[in-house]
This record gives structure tokens, sequence and C-alpha cells, in this order.
């Protein structure tokens, strides 16, 4: 194909990610240096970097930067064990077993992240099922607070997104060549030591792409936690993402929370710019 | 993998499976349950599993009051849907270009969208409900169209500019909405586009483009470069073999891509509730409902969250392969 060509037909999907995602980013930047609320939305004040500074000094945004990484590194690994683990279970099923088996596995993925949410939130009401299975248990009542509501949006995390990584993994087994494993097999190798020595390395390269992923994505979350931090106001427990929308459209302050995006985005630049590196250099090599 | 042979061992599979299906399936189960009881049996402390089951919690969801004869021109519109539906499934036996069948079942679909609230007195959910399928369909029509272009053309063409493209793509894909949405907030109360569709569609087409190129491109790559090339040798420019050869190979692909398109605008939370006021789409409408702290509204949530997730079940039923195809796609070459 030619150059002219490409643009030709490249052209319209260019000008939507230009005009679309390239200016609104810049104009972020631009936002972040106002001192800006709803009531002088049209005539901003130019403040610098003050936004900036009044992030750093400000111990919610911090509180809530803590919750983001204690939920990050609860939840990647869990996706990443729990889906690798069911994603050979389930390839040692086939035919329409399968099939349904998928079917029920992917449903938590695919509904509406904030329907899902309030679903999983019914049954912690007190007079929902685990509750009660709860209360039973432990004998001491479920209490709403800042450590349970935080357990659960752990608990819904993992519960939303492993059907994500299970299909992956599913995908790649899929393309396991049966000879290596039969060779495993006639040297005496025990499953495990298949497992341990055949599949987990053949499936490392998935490993990463899903590592680097779900770390974004995690670091991104927001329609769960802004659900359930809803359940009780007095205990917020807010990730970056909720703590910034509610700056923006609670306290008003749309500077400030532009300010905090951008601080998110730099942050997710950290894992970004070597993935991106990684694709690069696979879309070279590809030509 | 080799398979468990043993008994107990293949006992011991379909376990772990059934248990994770269970775990799956728990928060859906318990909603259902909750939406068909009534107060006094969804507030009982302990749970109830044997109940009188009752309509009344989605008929408050859905409907206000229906008119005098309000039942028979409720079977009058489901009657209407379910023969347009049949003829859409059966258009290929039908001695008539089914392409116009399409069209016509949807122009049908949507007049009795707007015919329903002229003969029941709906509930706003139908509103938020109407809001969702244009905010959707406009959605995945343009991104779709746009997408397929560039999805092509990036698949074909080997320069640098490809691979630029792809790279900044990629790294749109992986930044936070937050960074786009609160300009796209500013821009909108300036000028007065807040709250209406229009900005939520061209908001969600911009933030799903990188997605859809990088599928839509890894689909068209398993196209094989003969078909065009062939059409070319004899006569057709770009464009023509594109459309007439490429696209009618490439369509399953197509298919698969403007299903997560669907799924993603459906989805989608944290934009609407930026960009809306009240012209909400439905998951939005039900959060806001559901937040407050009026426990009557418990079943009520119920029934709204099932409803709202209904749709979905239908797709995944339907389209499950598309689906896997598509999830695995993008991750297994990438």
């Amino acid at each position: 194909m030619k150059r002219n060509t490409f643009f030709a037909f490249a052209s319209p999907s260019i000008l939507v990610m230009l005009l679309l995602m390239v200016v609104p980013l810049l104009m972020a930047l631009w936002l972040a240096m106002q001192y800006m609320t709803f009531r002088n939305i049209t005539a901003p004040e130019f403040v610098g970097l003050r936004n900036y500074i009044e992030i750093l000094d400000d111990p919610l945004f911090w509180r809530s930067f803590n919750f983001t990484a204690l939920y990050i590194a609860i939840v990647v690994p869990s996706w990443v064990v729990i889906g690798f683990i069911i994603a050979l279970f389930l390839d040692q099923v086939s035919g329409l077993v399968r099939g349904v088996y998928l079917s029920i596995f992917l449903l938590p993925f695919i509904i509406v992240p904030v329907i899902g949410t309030i679903m999983f939130k019914q049954l912690w009401e007190p007079s929902g099922l685990l509750t009660w299975i709860y209360q039973e248990l432990t004998g001491t009542r479920f209490r709403v607070n800042e450590t349970s509501v935080k357990t659960l949006i752990i608990i819904f995390g993992i519960w939303y997104v492993t059907p994500f990584t299970i299909v992956v993994y599913f995908a790649g087994l899929q393309t396991l060549p049966a000879e290596m494993i039969e060779a495993a097999s006639i040297d005496g190798a025990s499953r495990l030591q298949k497992i341990r020595h055949i599949v987990i390395p053949y499936v490392s390269s998935l490993t990463v792409f899903i590592l680097l992923f779900s770390i974004m994505d995690s670091y991104r979350v927001f329609d769960s936690v802004f659900v359930l931090s809803e359940l009780n106001p007095q205990f917020k427990a807010d990730t970056v993402m909720t703590y910034t929308f509610l700056t923006a459209m609670q306290f008003q302050r749309l500077g400030k929370s532009n300010a905090m995006a951008i601080l998110t985005v730099i942050g997710i630049m950290v894992v970004l710019v070597p993935f991106l590196y990684m694709m690069y250099k696979e879309q070279i090599a590809e030509r | 993998m080799d398979r468990v042979n043993s008994p107990a061992g293949r006992v011991f599979v379909h376990i772990v499976l059934v248990i994770f299906a269970i775990y799956s399936l728990a928060p859906f189960f318990w909603t259902t349950l909750q939406s068909f009881k009534t107060f006094k049996d969804a507030f009982s402390r302990v749970p109830v599993f044997i109940f009188q089951p009752t309509w009344k919690n989605y008929e408050e969801v859905w409907i206000r009051s229906l008119p005098e004869a309000g039942s028979s021109f409720g079977y009058f519109i489901l009657m209407a849907a379910v023969i347009i539906t049949c003829l859409m499934l059966f258009a290929r036996y039908i001695p008539v270009n089914s392409t116009w069948i399409y069209i016509g079942g949807l122009i049908g679909y949507g007049l009795l969208l707007w015919a329903i609230p002229q003969l029941v007195y709906m509930q706003k959910y139908y509103k938020y409900f109407v809001n969702t399928i244009i905010v959707t369909v406009f959605t995945i029509l343009t991104s779709i169209s746009i997408g397929c272009l560039a999805g092509y053309a990036l698949a074909r063409y080997a320069g640098m500019a490809a691979v630029v493209i792809l790279i900044a793509a990629l790294a749109f894909r992986a930044l936070p909405r937050l960074a786009f949405v609160l300009p796209y907030f500013w821009i909108g109360s300036l000028t007065n586009l807040l709250d209406t569709h229009i900005l939520v569609i061209i908001a969600l087409v911009a933030v799903n483009q990188p997605f859809t190129i990088w599928m839509l491109r890894s689909f068209f790559m398993e196209v094989p470069k003969d078909l065009e090339e062939s059409a070319m040798v004899d006569g057709a420019n770009r464009l023509t073999s594109f459309l007439h050869v490429i696209v009618p190979v490439a369509w399953p692909g197509i298919i698969s891509t403007a299903l997560f398109t669907l799924l993603l605008a459906y989805n989608e939370f944290l934009l609407v509730r930026v960009l809306t006021q009240t012209n909400w789409t439905l998951p939005v409408a039900i959060s806001r409902y559901t937040g407050a702290e009026d426990p009557a509204q418990l079943t009520l949530a119920a029934a709204a969250s099932v409803s709202a997730t209904i749709p979905i079940i239908v797709v995944i039923l339907f389209f499950q392969k598309h689906l896997v195809k598509g999830l695995s796609a993008g991750a297994v070459k990438g």
C-alpha cells in the first residue's frame, strides 16, 4: 500500500484521535495550571504549579494513593494465579461442558461493572446472603467500616477481572504443542513437574502481558470503588481515581483534579513506557 | 495439556470448576432472588429461599401505570416485537433482498421504542433505556466505520507512520479516562453541550478508537492480500475492492469488534456520569437511584440490575465464540 493511500484511509481515525484525545490531553495540562471552580469556569485564574504543590501536601490524596497501591499489590497477583489455575482446570474438559463453564466464568467480566458492583453489594446488605454466612461462621456482626469496605472492594476487584486472565491463559494453553507434553510424559515427568517446567515457561510471555495490562487497569479502577465506597461515606475508601472524581465533581476544584489526572498519567507512564517499547520492537520485527 | 484419566481425578476437576462457577454466579443468583421478593422476605435477617415470587419490583421499576385497555396494548407491542424478530431471524428464507429486511426490522424496532410510551405510561427508567440504545448504536456505527478504514490501512501499510500510530493508540488506551473526560466536561460546560447525547457519543468514539483500530487491524491481517490484488487487477480501485471484497471476508471479525464496542459503550460509567446531568444511560441511572440510603430501594435496585443485565446475557449466549475470539485475539498475539 502506498503512503498516500494509507493516509487517505487512516485520516478519519487519525483526526479523531488527534482532535479528541491529544487536544484534550494538552488542555488538561493547561487546565491543571488554573484555579477553576464551577463558578469561574469561563474566567479561570492562572496559578502555575500551585495545584500540584497542593496535591502533594494533601493527606487525603496520599491516603487514596496508598489504598491504590495496596489494591494493585493484592489484586494483580490474584488475577494471575487464580486465572492460570482455573485455565488449567478448564483445559481438562471439552465440548459443550467447556462452553457452559466458559460462559458462566465470563459473566462477571462481561456484565456492566457498576451493575456487577451493585449485585455484589446486595450480598453484603444487612439482609444479604454473605452477611448472614459471615455472622453464622464468626458469631460477630458484619460491620461496614473502612477496613471491611476496602476488603469488599478488593474481593470485588478479584471477582470481576479474573475471567479475563482465565480466557487469555486458556487461549494460550490451546496453542501448547502436544509433542512437548508427550516428550515429558515419556521421560516420566509428573503432572506438577510438567506444569512447572513446560507450561509456565510456555505462557510466560502471556504472563508479562497480563501483568503490565492489569497493573495499568487496576491503577485506573473507578466504577466499583465509586459504588462500594458510598456504602459508608464516613469512612471513605477512595482510590486515586475516585478521589480525583470527587475533587472535580464534589469539591468543584477542576484545576486541581486535572493536575491529579496528569499525575496519574505520569504514574501510569512508568509502567507503560517499557510496555510500549516491547510492542514497538515487536512491530518493527513484524515488518 | 494431557487429560487426567483417573475417575477420582475427573471428579476433582469438575468439583473445582463447579465451585468456581458458584463463586462466579453468586451475586447474580442472590440479586435475581431478591428482585422477586416482597419487602418482608427481602429484609429478613435469615435468608429466605422459598417464597412467593412477585413481579411487583419489576413493575415499579419500568411501568408507572397502564391505561384502561393497557394489557391489550401490551400484547400488541409484544406481538409486534416477536414478529419483527422472527422476520429478521428468517430473513434469508424470504425471497426479498435480506438487507432491506434488516433495515426495515431496525426501523420497526425504532418505531416500537417510540410507540411504547404513547401507549403505556413508563417509568423514567424507560427514558434511560432509550438513551442507552441511542448512545450505543451511534457509537458503534461511527467508531466501526472510521475504525475499519484505519484498521485496514494499518494492516496493509508497512511504513513507520503505521508503527507510530499503533504505538500512540496503545498509549492512549492505557491512560485514565479522567484525563480525557475532565477537559470534555470543561468544553461541554462552555458550549452548553453537557447533558446531550452528541457529546457522550463523541467522547465514547474517541476513547474507544485505539482499541477498535487495534482489534480490527488484527482481523484484517488475517485476510490474504491476493484477494484485493486480484480485484484491483480487474480494474477496481482500493476503496471499491475494500468495500466489495475485503469487508465481506472480514465480516466476522468486524462483528466481533462491534460486539466489544457495544459492551464498552453499554458499560461506560465514569464518562457518562461526568458528561450528563439528567440524560443518563442505564448503568448511571441505576447507580444514582441505589446510592441513596433508602432501604426501600433494595429490591428495586435488584430488579433494575437484573433488567439491565438481561441484554448482556443474551449477547453472551449468542456470541460466546466471538467474545472468546476477540478477547484472545489481541492477547495471544501481543
